[in-house]
């Protein structure tokens, strides 16, 4: 089954991942991992302070704001994730087993995905024809849509986050 | 402490459900979110970023901002009766509480001179609000890391075990 040859190859990072530099600073430093949580936190507050915001316009909230400015906002948004990325990065490389086996950590992985995808669905479908309009209108379906499952998604991501210390394997 | 030992607080520490203590800590971290997110929002707007949008636009974020607050009151209030003994040893926490008082007071200024109104779309906001708006990011973010650092510089973590 697909999950198997993915958790047996996943069985084959654990060991290098452990010995990275990375993972050996992030076990044996005594305020790195207290510093990269709050880092991850910010880069959180981050995303949801500017693609929540952006979310929270597309479903018809604050129609007062014209979306294309707001969206301005993004890649402020894209730099909080990349920090995210970054320091989780470093979480897993310290005890790779604790997340690549965590089924919170997977479920989170899972939305991340979700958000992944809609991102494109936006771009490639909504954006352009968003852009033609102009304030204060009710916004179209597609775009209720999408704002609706970025929230939602991002809202699972820091859920099932908050979650993976309940389910260490 | 007759607190720690009630049977409310014994339940919110105890009972195995990822229903009960890990939900009250997934209100505060999405509370957390938007609490702090809708004041990102509003403070890069006033430094300059999506110059584009009218300052005053941007109000309505504060319901979603004091919606993430009163949640992470709520949530705060069930994790302080969870572990009294664990916050109100550490004078880390009184320091989180102070700053959060005062990123909601910078908070306050900052909509204040929003409602005037004068910064228009596409205008750059005065000195004195741009001030105001890194000095409240600065805060939130320290904060931040006040809250998170709460639970690595704890002594007790109830009233009869060390952490």
């Amino acid at each position: 089954m697909a999950l198997d040859t993915l958790n047996d190859w996943l069985r084959h990072t654990l060991n290098p991942l452990y010995r990275t530099a990375i993972g050996e600073f992030m076990r044996s430093s005594r305020w790195a991992w207290p510093i990269f949580e709050s880092l991850h936190f910010l880069g959180m507050s981050l995303v949801i302070g500017t693609i929540g915001t952006f979310d929270l316009r597309l479903l018809g909230f604050a129609r007062a704001v014209p979306v294309r400015a707001l969206h301005r906002l993004i890649p402020l948004g894209i730099a909080g994730f990349l920090l995210n990325i970054s320091t989780g990065i470093c979480f897993i490389c310290a005890f790779p087993d604790q997340y690549l086996f965590n089924a919170a950590f997977r479920w989170k992985v899972v939305f991340i995905v979700i958000a992944g995808l809609n991102v494109l669905f936006f771009y490639t479908r909504v954006f352009r024809r968003l852009e033609a309009e102009s304030e204060n209108v009710a916004p179209r379906l597609a775009a209720r849509i999408v704002g609706g499952v970025s929230l939602g998604a991002w809202v699972g991501v820091m859920s099932a986050g908050r979650l993976i210390t309940f389910f260490r394997p | 402490m007759w607190l720690e030992t009630s049977s409310f607080s014994t339940w919110l520490r105890e009972d195995p459900s990822i229903m009960v203590f890990p939900f009250v800590l997934i209100l505060h971290t999405v509370g957390l979110a938007f609490l702090v997110g809708a004041n990102v929002a509003i403070d890069t707007r006033v430094l300059g970023l999506a110059r584009g949008v009218p300052l005053l636009s941007l109000r309505r974020y504060y319901l979603t901002m004091w919606a993430g607050f009163w949640v992470n009151a709520f949530s705060g209030v069930l994790l302080l009766i969870a572990y009294p003994t664990k916050a109100l040893t550490n004078p880390l926490f009184y320091i989180k509480l102070f700053l959060i008082g005062g990123a909601l007071y910078l908070a306050r200024i900052i909509r204040g001179r929003m409602m005037a109104g004068t910064v228009a779309a596409g205008v750059r906001a005065p000195r004195h609000l741009r001030v105001l708006a890194a000095a409240s990011l600065v805060v939130w973010a320290v904060s931040i890391f006040a809250g998170r650092f709460l639970a690595y510089t704890c002594s007790r973590l109830t009233w009869e075990s060390s952490c």
